[in-house]
């Protein structure tokens, strides 16, 4: 059985209400229709997921945006369920990733059911498929200007420290990094954020000159670290962030933990519907 | 580049960048590129690149690799390794084959023995129809 858990997020109402009207007649059209559940102030996604455990359901899937699906990943505590997501957000980063970037890319993703074991990245009781940022904000470099983007990237260079596979420590002095399991973009390198290859991509960013920043703010701003000079790229399955303390992580903006923090690696733990245009 | 050197390029699944200092065991099943420091212990399946201006402190256990910064310790290469003009090895070299170009700089013994002798395997003694071949 298919459990749908519908989140209004930050949506109005009426877009909300429009999105979920279009969804149930497609997902009714490709006869896939199921349990569905509103989150309210009074029913969390956690007690969503854990409702769709006690019914039965072997399909979960957040229509919503990231942070519903973030959250849901957050909830599952273990329960092994066939995971999808059908994006209620127009600039949604988990539905490019995936393949789905609308309401009908979505159902007819679920609907053909392609299923793909892909790994759970895991910090501090959160859980992600995408990626963490420190000290670069690639989100903010995408909608800011060129002054913007050169005052953001001549920041003062912060001494970080990392432990890698409780193997080695890296110390640099630098602007900040992505912790990534996947990207919204296909990147030149197809090693580079495979979300099924059991690994997680750390990309450090070194000092840029004003001629740099300029050439590679979009690059920058892609999350593609690997193609802008001196960058540091580090594959492996643990990650310690042990300095500066007290320097926050990102996930799209919003801080999901702060220095020191470990990031690990669960290879191939989620079962996943994805899309044709995934972007691995 | 020769016919036997030119397996040896490929893209670096690792990349230590120029301001970075590593302190450990660095492992990795893909290529290594190292333009900064490290200290302890390079081990990788593939080859290892080690840029100008870097500097390792540590012995290297790979397939194949291209030395175009300082090493201090030792170089366990099945495959081939290349000294670049730049490149200062202070240690000792066990390798297949080896090119040392202009101006390297290498401080040490040298072994050349078949791949299994560099993996740990003794190097089976010439036969008798070998030593009369020689003689």
């Amino acid at each position: 059985m298919h459990y749908y858990i519908f989140d209004q997020g930050n949506l109005p109402v009426e877009k909300f209400e429009q999105l979920q009207t279009e969804a149930a007649g497609l997902m009714a059209e490709f006869k896939i229709s199921g349990e569905a559940a509103r989150v309210t102030p009074l029913r969390s996604i956690s007690d969503l997921v854990d409702t769709a455990s006690q019914r039965g359901a072997k399909t979960l899937v957040a229509c919503g945006s990231d942070d519903t699906f973030n959250l849901m990943l957050a909830a599952l505590k273990g329960r092994d369920f066939v995971l999808g997501f059908i994006p209620f957000d127009e600039n949604s980063y988990l539905a490019k990733i995936l393949g789905v970037d609308s309401v009908q890319a979505g159902v007819k993703a679920i609907a053909a059911r392609r299923l793909l074991k892909i790994d759970l990245a895991k910090i501090a009781g959160n859980y992600f498929v995408s990626f963490l940022e420190f000290g670069v904000m690639s989100h903010k470099l995408k909608t800011t200007g060129l002054f913007s983007s050169l005052q953001l990237l001549s920041v003062e260079l912060k001494n970080i420290q990392i432990r890698i596979d409780d193997s080695y420590d890296l110390n640099l002095k630098a602007l900040g990094g992505l912790i990534v399991n996947s990207r919204a973009l296909s990147a030149k390198s197809k090693t580079i954020a495979n979300p099924t290859d059991g690994n997680l991509d750390l990309l450090i960013l070194e000092k840029l000159s004003k001629l740099q920043i300029l050439k590679y703010r979009k690059t920058i701003a892609e999350g593609f670290l690997e193609e802008v000079p001196k960058t540091t790229v580090i594959k492996c399955k643990k990650i310690a962030l042990l300095e500066p303390r007290g320097a926050n992580l990102t996930m799209l903006g919003r801080i999901v933990a702060k220095f020191p923090a470990t990031v690990e690696i669960i290879p191939q733990r989620l079962r996943m519907i994805v899309g044709k245009n995934r972007t691995f | 580049m020769d016919k036997d050197f030119a397996n040896v390029e490929g893209p670096a699944e690792t990349i230590v960048g120029p301001s970075v200092k590593i302190q450990g065991d660095l492992n990795s099943e893909g290529n290594i590129n190292i333009e900064g420091q490290v200290t302890g212990k390079v081990i990788t399946s593939q080859s290892v690149f080690v840029k100008e201006g870097a500097k390792i402190t540590a012995d290297i256990s790979a397939s194949n690799a291209v030395v175009g910064g300082e090493i201090l310790g030792n170089l366990k290469i099945t495959g081939h390794l290349i000294l670049q003009p730049s490149a200062k090895v202070s240690g000792d070299i066990a390798c297949l084959t080896l090119r040392v170009e202009d101006g390297a700089q290498f401080t040490g013994k040298c072994n050349m023995k078949a791949a299994s002798a560099i993996n740990g395997k003794k190097t089976p003694p010439p036969s008798d129809l070998e030593l009369e071949a020689e003689e």
